[in-house]
């Protein structure tokens, strides 16, 4: 792969997406653009409410709270006389007397009108001339980390556990003189005095513009409290990660463009390499999108390690998207196979974050350490390189399978998608030894698989995960070790002998196992510490001699890659049932080692 | 069904999206309602500083709630972080009568949300005694709200966003695919083996339109029965498809128009975002708006507006089919 050439087909693909349009699309698209940042300010100040005339309240003019009832857009006032039922009024309002009906409608409706009426208070006292009896509560509020809970079912740590994590233990106090803002929401509120200095550490942190919706420190009268949204992680995967989204479209739209009418023929037959091509087409799309990033961290009190962060998810919904567009047959197919993407990554991405409560399982996530540094709370290199090294293994590996495929055969054809997914696996495989190279690299797919499934299953009880999740990993190394001698056999790479499926069965075991050690980086943050992280990723180390600790997983996966391989150089229902076989035996190993030292 | 793995990506897309979806409800109720998280957990502030007293009485007050007195404002904190208590409320009374409340509650915690609501209602009812208190000091009364009902959190946001969220998307998405449809005949050439069928230009578009235009409606009263299962009970069910359907013909309308003018789909899917995120975002400045129109019809509270608005949709929708046939026929597409 050659720098020069790469940047130069960059520079093409950046001119080409803006030089090819036309002149009519380009006015049209600026006058949309236009349009649309015309509207952005209107529509900021006239702030229209998707939930207006809800609720019908009946009130009669002489009611105190008519007024309020007429202000407030979530009610519509109606005549008192009607009916108080479901096809005419929600709510009765007689001078200061409510009559609630009995449904749910009902009731959602008195808790709106309360609300308005609070609202409303809230304004009047600030035409108040005595402020301090208008608003005579002042608050500041600030979050400060406790001592971590009792887990239940963790002993102590066997082995020397890793460092503590930054997340909670290291007692950084992430509170500071109140400078926060307000909370937003509330019209015209007067923004109290800071609370005099509370002692806390540092100096005056920048207030972020979401007001407390992320957690920073707040300062106001106790109607411009913000509870902090619990679900942070979804609203940091929302912001960071919809507009990969849009990134994708372009860019799938460009790697799929160039297999229509042998597009991307010309460039083939160049000197360029097949890596220098991809890589060419995709950086100005993954420069975008660093760019996007980068505005949005700013845009939320965020800094480097922000975007240090986002930057391997970016390479790994574009490595995904390539492969999308290398097998997908028609744009129809690519927008499906996008929209599974953008879900399951963006899945990967907060669903972790969510058990903040438990730190190694939130480490597992990037958000994670972009909470972190919207908080300026220290992240551990461990930490650091735990929540990314995974992703952007998993992104370059899949560039290299596109890539593989990156040729004529399987550019200009309309294979079915299964198909060209197995000419993808067999494409690197040109001698047996390749076949071990590709299990290690199948590593950060198997991480990155298990510690989903143990960020899912970790809501279950104890008995229950533990179990399955062994089953899961088991079902998911055993496919990680065959899949790619199936797809090795299948495309006649290598002859279909018992005797070259054992050889295989071996190579691919011993790749595993070499490769296995990057689990130790688990060890990083702590997984270990909770029984279920043991059961996922060292159930052999607990306590037991180095010699069966080398041998015993030597042995396993030696064994079980070799069974599926046997089955793979018969056919593929052979294949399947091998697997599942090779997945039992993993299984039953791995029940043992938790029964021998539980 | 075997072969036709398109459908079956795409059904298994939304299965996953629908499992998805009770955990994004939850999510993101607890963004528009942050108390909804709230079952029988009780919070233990502590509390102390020269307000205690009030605010001791206060705290109490809340069922959700309970107080602990702490003598001075490092025992309370030393208490919090050994996590013996949830929050801590520091009150000190200033000469103005004005009580500065110091709060502080656990940082990153599921929990938080929980506690802090529950820190906010009790200073909000501090505030309101207090204001009673020093009502002579006041030009104005305010007035008495009524007391907090018991009611259901997620009430709203399942009308005024998820089941517009939940009818909208099929149209933004059943336009998209139109859009691509064409734009893909087009580059691929294929249209001209089409045109050499029996069947005129205008025909072809209406195929490929018409099922985009009927796949929408029918997702729509997928969800919407699925909400009614779940116990979410929707109002006016026809209204609302006859919506869903509109909006999705004038969506398709737009897609289709955009992939024949342009007639690369990069480009056109990129202008029809564009169109379709501007023209939605003018949307919400009428009166009632296409979300508000199916909140409105959805929780039962329609007014002659929300008739009028689906009727005038319906006719733009039909009016745009027409134009858009019209066009197709009349004029030669390269």
């Amino acid at each position: 792969m050659r720098a020069g050439q790469t940047l130069r087909i960059a520079r093409w693909e950046t001119l080409r997406s803006v030089g090819s349009v036309d002149r009519r699309t380009t006015i049209a698209l600026v006058a949309v653009l236009v349009f649309v940042a015309g509207l952005v300010p209107v529509l900021l100040t006239t702030t229209p409410t998707p939930g207006a005339g809800l609720y019908r309240v009946g009130v009669d003019a002489s009611s105190p709270y008519a007024a309020v009832i007429q202000e407030d857009p979530e009610l519509q006032a109606v005549d008192p006389d009607l009916p108080l039922e479901p096809g005419s009024m929600d709510v009765r309002v007689v001078g200061t007397a409510v009559y609630v009906p009995d449904t749910e409608k009902g009731r959602a409706a008195a808790g709106a009108l309360r609300e308005a009426i609070i609202t409303h208070n809230d304004a009047v006292m600030t035409q108040e001339d005595d402020q301090a009896a208008a608003f005579p509560v002042s608050v500041t509020l600030r979050y400060l980390p406790q001592a971590a809970p009792d887990i239940a079912g963790v002993g102590t740590g066997t082995d020397g556990t890793g460092p503590d994590t930054g997340a909670a233990g290291d007692g950084s106090d992430t509170g500071a003189a109140g400078t926060g803002g307000d909370g937003d929401g509330e019209s015209g509120q007067p923004s109290a005095e800071p609370d005099g200095g509370t002692g806390a550490a540092g100096g005056p942190i920048p207030s972020a513009p979401i007001g407390g919706i992320l957690g920073t420190t707040q300062t106001g009268t106790p109607s411009a409290i913000a509870p902090p949204f619990p679900l942070r992680s979804l609203l940091l995967a929302f912001l960071f990660l919809l507009p990969f989204n849009v990134v994708i479209q372009a860019y799938g739209s460009s790697v799929i463009a160039e297999r229509i009418n042998r597009r991307g023929e010309p460039l083939l037959v160049s000197p360029a390499t097949r890596a220098d091509i991809v890589i060419g087409k995709a950086l100005p799309y993954f420069l975008g999108s660093i760019a996007i990033t980068t505005v949005i961290a700013i845009g939320i009190g965020g800094g480097l390690l922000s975007i240090a962060a986002v930057a391997p998810i970016a390479a790994l919904f574009m490595a995904a998207t390539f492969v999308a567009g290398m097998l997908a047959r028609s744009y129809k197919e690519l927008t499906f196979v996008t929209v599974t993407i953008s879900v399951t990554l963006t899945g990967y991405a907060f669903i972790p974050a969510v058990f903040a409560e438990v730190h190694p399982i939130a480490a597992i996530s990037p958000l994670t350490l972009v909470v972190n540094d919207l908080q300026s709370v220290a992240v551990s290199p461990g930490e650091f390189v735990f929540a990314t090294l995974p992703v952007t293994l998993a992104a370059a590996v899949l560039f290299s399978l596109g890539i593989g495929i990156y040729r004529e055969e399987d550019m200009f054809t309309q294979r079915p998608l299964p198909q060209k997914a197995i000419d993808a696996l067999a494409a690197p495989l040109r001698s047996r030894l390749h076949v071990g190279l590709w299990t290690a690299l199948f590593i950060p797919f198997v991480l990155v698989l298990e510690l989903f499934a143990v960020a899912t299953l970790y809501i279950l009880p104890v008995s229950l995960s533990i179990p399955v999740l062994l089953g899961v990993v088991a079902l998911i190394e055993e496919v990680a070790k065959s899949v790619h001698v199936f797809a090795g056999f299948n495309r006649a790479r290598f002859p279909r002998t018992v005797r070259t499926g054992l050889v295989l069965g071996v190579i691919s075991g011993v790749g595993f196992f070499l490769a296995e050690k990057l689990l130790v980086i688990t060890q990083l943050v702590g997984l270990p510490d909770l029984e279920i992280g043991q059961a996922a990723f060292a159930p052999e180390v607990l306590g037991v001699t180095p010699a069966v600790l080398l041998l015993a997983p030597l042995v396993l996966h030696t064994t079980t890659a070799a069974i599926s391989a046997v089955g793979a150089q018969r056919s593929r229902i052979a294949y399947v049932m091998a697997l599942g076989v090779a997945s039992l035996v993993h299984l039953a190993y791995n029940l043992a080692v938790v029964m021998t030292l539980a | 069904m075997r072969s036709e793995k398109t459908i079956v990506l795409a059904l298994l897309i939304q299965l996953f999206v629908a499992a998805f979806s009770s955990f994004l409800v939850v999510g993101l109720v607890s963004l528009y309602d942050p108390g909804s998280t709230q079952g029988t957990y009780s919070v233990e502030i502590a509390v102390s500083g020269n307000a205690s007293d009030d605010l001791e009485a206060v705290v109490e007050t809340g069922e959700a709630r309970e107080a602990v007195v702490y003598p001075s404002r490092d025992d309370a904190l030393s208490a919090f972080t050994n996590r013996e208590v949830d929050a801590v409320l520091h009150g000190t009374v200033g000469p103005d009568g004005r009580i500065q409340v110091e709060a502080v509650a656990p940082e990153g915690d599921f929990r938080t949300t929980l506690i802090v609501v529950q820190v906010k209602e009790t200073l909000s009812d501090l505030e309101r005694e207090r204001r009673d208190e020093l009502a002579h000091r006041l030009d104005q009364r305010p007035l008495d709200p009524p007391p907090r009902p018991d009611a259901n959190p997620y009430f709203g946001f399942t009308y005024t966003i998820l089941v517009p969220m939940l009818a909208f998307l099929p149209a933004f998405i059943s336009g998209s695919i139109a859009s691509d449809s064409i734009a893909e005949e087009l580059e691929r050439g294929t249209l001209e083996l089409l045109r050499v069928a029996p069947l005129s230009v205008p025909q072809i578009i209406d195929g490929k339109a018409i099922a985009m235009i009927s796949i929408a409606p029918a997702q729509a009263a997928l969800w919407l029965l699925f909400l009614e299962l779940n116990g979410t009970a929707i109002a006016n069910p026809l209204y609302v498809l006859l919506l869903v359907a509109s909006l999705t013909a004038v969506l398709v309308v737009i897609g289709a128009a955009l992939a024949i003018a342009i007639g690369v789909r990069r480009e056109a899917q990129l202008l029809y975002s564009l169109l379709a995120l501007g023209l939605f975002g003018a949307s919400m400045l009428l009166p009632e708006s296409p979300p508000n129109l199916v909140a409105k019809l959805a929780i039962g509270s329609p007014t002659s507006v929300t008739y009028l608005s689906v009727g005038a949709l319906a006719v733009l929708g039909v009016v745009g089919y027409w134009a858009i046939r019209r066009f197709v026929a009349t004029t030669p597409i390269d």
